[in-house]
């Protein structure tokens, strides 16, 4: 559950800033710790040259600062140098410096095996600034923190060793706080392995470009490749992939470069895959690859005792434990101070009337006040406050999209209950009376004009009542992953429901078959949510996150772990960040089993803060 | 279940003039598959159904193209089946079912006195069989495997009474030389429980790989 960040030196609290003061004294007296200048009559294209120019470094109040802005202080000056040099492979790194620029903190070292150098490597630490008006250069505040490649150049035998040092990185710039990887693909391999490693092109125009000149290579060619495939392409990562069954020849020259065409210097033929030679021969390009931080994001999280106050009979699945159990975990955990907590509020009946029928909620009103044990169907087990629970359920979403719509929070997790997501126009059922996402989605739109919605269900069942609500929406995109209609509850998301109407189009149903795990989940969320949520670019993304899909749960059949759900928080966040400025608002559904639902959870929050431990798995999409 | 409540009444037909455009244009605008022939006071006289215009307005290698001024056939009444197979509105679903499997074919025209009177086809037979199994419904299907006694059938559902749980469609079906399986759908989100109450009271509850093997 916890953040491992010992294994790359384990970054807590700030060191003392007379530690790192003495720290720069020790590399000054080693001489490792030099000032540097950007070389700006460097070119690079060669890949040759130096990058910087090296001076005697500047004064410890600019080192000092500029220390404590890019790392915060939770490393010190040697122990950054120790974690960049893990050894791997057998390779390692030999005198490697620290060069303190204007804006930037360099490390250059040379890659050796025993004492043979094999090969380079220069980083570059630095901020960026973002303006503050989008449309003036100036003024302009600190943005985020970025790893730039400068260079690394290694000698061929050490196949595999860059992936290994950047996997290792990911992990130490993780932990530290940054934000990105950065770098210009310009070499000859560089523009292939980059991309193979999962950097994806910076400036989307770029990317647009990227496509073009394939496709007009494979017409230029003649290959058999329809336009439709290069068209379907969206990230650098999947140029690299393209059409591995599909080689062409490409020529290169003395220089190390290739072409797709022979000419008096590129002479020598190689045949490498479709994807691969043409990145082998395309224009450099600039890369970046995200790295999820410890705290980047402010959380919302929404909570109140009254959740509570909703109890079904002794024994029903649906307990007020389930809350209890998390709320306990959060202060165990530590996480109140990270999170911004938020009171949720009792909405006005008038603005439920978008999702449920007056009388329906009126009726469900008089069966709780009536002492009834339960209300429409056996499952749907109610108290006498349980309709009071109900509505400040959907009032807890309506915070939740509050804070995230007003800037408070990045985004938002609504611990709410009863869930809601089986709750229809008037119909209780599945231990749901008042669908909390839905009505938060209409407040989004008749509070704040959130044009599209987007809203991933991935409770092990189907969200039947969401669908409904927004069959006939054109704006509102649900998509629900969920246990096959045929073995579970309730019987509906087959995959030929697609909405009606203006709506048709708008509903995507993603059942998975009995026993499925987290490599069925995930695949099925790279290759229908992820395109989905792109086409669709949504203003908004709500979640309705069951955690009954784990493989604890005895709910349903499906064997999911917490990796699934970190793995499409974080892609959700990726895609929300590119489409809405991270708009996330996440809200509570099933999840029946109080230790499997308690470890989703958090670790589902942990990650919607940015802070979850490992890298990101996949590079698609 | 007798075939008259269950067939169609309001029929799209034509006559043997026709002409096999007309009766193409009949099948699309309606996005059906046959068309009853019939002659003046709703006689029927054959059926023609996409297929058999299919295979006349197909060149030279069926035997229609011999007919009509220009080598092909020009009505409905030239391409259209006569020797039929009906049944009456007394007939029941069983007797519907079983023609269309044995005989390969996809629509039954329901005939009363020699006069049409309406027609049942392949999917009104799968919309017969979905609201028997209910399987538009919400709920979830379990399946019980017993042994071929009454008794454990009581047993069965007195377990299910006793649940309180709501049955959507029950089904039993012989399973084995000496078995029956039941096929029960039941409108609860919390199946797991249900399951194991029944397993409980020493019932067999299936699992997926028995799915996989049947």
């Amino acid at each position: 559950m916890t953040v491992d960040t010992t294994a790359v030196g384990g970054f807590g609290e700030p060191l003392p800033e007379r530690d790192i003061l003495e720290g720069f004294d020790r590399l000054i007296a080693a001489n490792r710790l030099f000032g540097a200048d950007l070389n700006s009559s460097n070119l690079k294209k060669s890949g040759k040259g130096t990058p910087f120019l090296v001076r005697r470094h500047p004064s410890h109040h600019h080192m000092i600062s500029l220390w404590r802005d890019l790392f915060a202080n939770r490393v010190s000056p040697q122990g950054l140098i120790d974690a960049l040099a893990p050894e791997v492979l057998g390779l390692s790194h030999a005198t490697g410096l620290l060069l303190f620029g204007k804006e930037r903190i360099l490390y250059d070292c040379d890659i050796v095996r025993g004492a043979e150098a094999v090969g380079h490597l220069t980083l570059a630490f630095y901020r960026e600034r973002e303006p503050v008006f989008r449309f003036l250069p100036f003024p302009r505040r600190p943005g985020r923190r970025i790893v730039y490649i400068e260079g690394i150049s290694l000698s061929a035998q050490s196949t595999g060793y860059a992936s290994s040092l950047f996997r290792h990185y990911y992990r130490l710039f993780h932990g530290l706080g940054f934000h990105r990887f950065r770098l210009k693909a310009s070499l000859n391999v560089g523009k292939y392995y980059w991309a193979k490693e999962g950097f994806d092109c910076e400036d989307r125009v770029q990317f647009g470009e990227m496509r073009e000149n394939l496709l007009t290579l494979v017409r230029r060619l003649g290959l058999p490749v329809e336009e439709q495939e290069v068209r379907r392409l969206n990230h650098a990562n999947m140029v690299a992939a393209f059409r591995r069954d599909l080689p062409i020849p490409v020529y290169r020259n003395a220089d190390g470069y290739y072409a797709t065409v022979r000419d008096s210097s590129h002479t020598e033929e190689f045949r490498f895959p479709l994807g691969k030679a043409f990145l082998l021969c395309s224009d450099p390009w600039d890369g970046y690859k995200v790295i999820y931080t410890d705290t980047p994001r402010r959380t919302g999280f929404i909570w109140s005792e009254r959740f509570l106050e909703h109890e079904p009979r002794p024994g029903h699945p649906e307990s007020s434990k389930r809350l209890e159990a998390l709320f306990a975990a959060i202060r165990e955990e530590g996480m109140r101070e990270s999170l911004i907590f938020l009171e949720p509020y009792t909405p006005a009946t008038e603005s439920l009337h978008a999702v449920h029928d007056p009388a329906y909620l009126d009726a469900f009103r008089d069966a709780a006040a009536r002492g009834d044990r339960h209300f429409a169907v056996r499952d749907c087990a109610i108290s006498e406050g349980s309709y009071e629970a109900a509505l400040l359920a959907a009032g807890g979403v309506m915070a939740g999209i509050d804070a995230v719509l007003s800037g408070r929070s990045d985004n938002a997790f609504c611990a709410v209950r009863p869930p809601g997501h089986h709750a229809g126009r008037s119909s209780a059922m599945g231990f749901c009376f008042v669908n909390n996402v839905a009505a938060g989605a209409r407040y989004a739109r008749s509070a704040y004009g959130v044009e599209r919605i987007y809203i991933l269900d991935w409770d092990v069942h189907h969200g039947n009542g969401t669908q409904a609500l927004f069959d006939e929406d054109p704006l509102t995109f649900f998509c629900s992953i969920h246990e096959h209609p045929s073995f579970c509850y309730p019987g509906t998301g087959r995959r030929l429901e697609k909405g009606a109407g203006a709506g048709r189009g708008t509903t995507l149903n993603i059942p998975l078959p009995p026993h499925s795990g987290d490599r069925e989940m995930i695949e099925a969320f790279e290759r229908e949510v992820v395109p989905s949520i792109e086409a669709f670019r949504p203003d908004l993304i709500l979640l309705s996150a069951g955690f009954d899909a784990h493989r604890d749960d005895p709910i349903a059949g499906l064997e999911c772990t917490e990796d699934a759900y970190v793995h499409m928080t974080r892609r959700v966040l990726e895609l929300a960040d590119r489409h809405c400025e991270g708009r996330v608002v996440s809200v509570l559904e099933g999840g029946y089993r109080t230790e499997s639902l308690v470890s989703s959870a958090i670790a589902h929050i942990k990650t919607l803060q940015g802070r979850e431990g490992s890298p990101c798995s996949s590079a698609r999409g | 279940m007798f075939v008259g409540p269950r067939m169609k009444r309001d029929l799209i037909t034509v006559t043997p003039g026709a002409t096999l455009e007309e009766a193409a244009r009949l099948l699309t605008a309606h996005r059906i598959h046959h068309l009853p022939v019939v002659e003046e006071g709703n006689r029927l006289a054959g059926i023609v159904s996409d297929t058999d215009l299919r295979n006349a307005t197909l060149d030279g290698t069926f035997g229609g193209a011999e007919r009509g001024d220009s080598g092909r056939p020009v009505t409905v009444g030239e391409i259209m089946t006569r020797d039929l197979v009906t049944l009456s509105p007394g007939d029941t679903l069983d007797d519907a079912m079983l023609v269309l499997s044995r005989q390969r074919i996809g629509a039954l025209p329901v005939v009363e006195g020699g006069r049409l009177v309406g027609i049942v086809t392949k999917a009104d037979i799968l919309t017969a069989l979905l609201s028997t199994l209910d399987i538009e419904g919400l709920g979830v299907r379990i399946e019980v495997v017993l042994p071929r006694e009454m008794k454990e059938v009581a047993r069965l559902v007195a377990v299910l009474a006793d649940l309180d749980v709501e049955v959507r469609s029950f089904v039993l079906a012989p399973h084995g030389a000496a078995g029956y399986a039941a096929f029960v759908r039941v409108a609860t989100i919390d199946v797991a429980s249900v399951r194991d109450r029944l397993r409980g009271k020493g019932f067999s509850v299936g699992e997926l790989s028995d799915f996989y093997e049947g």
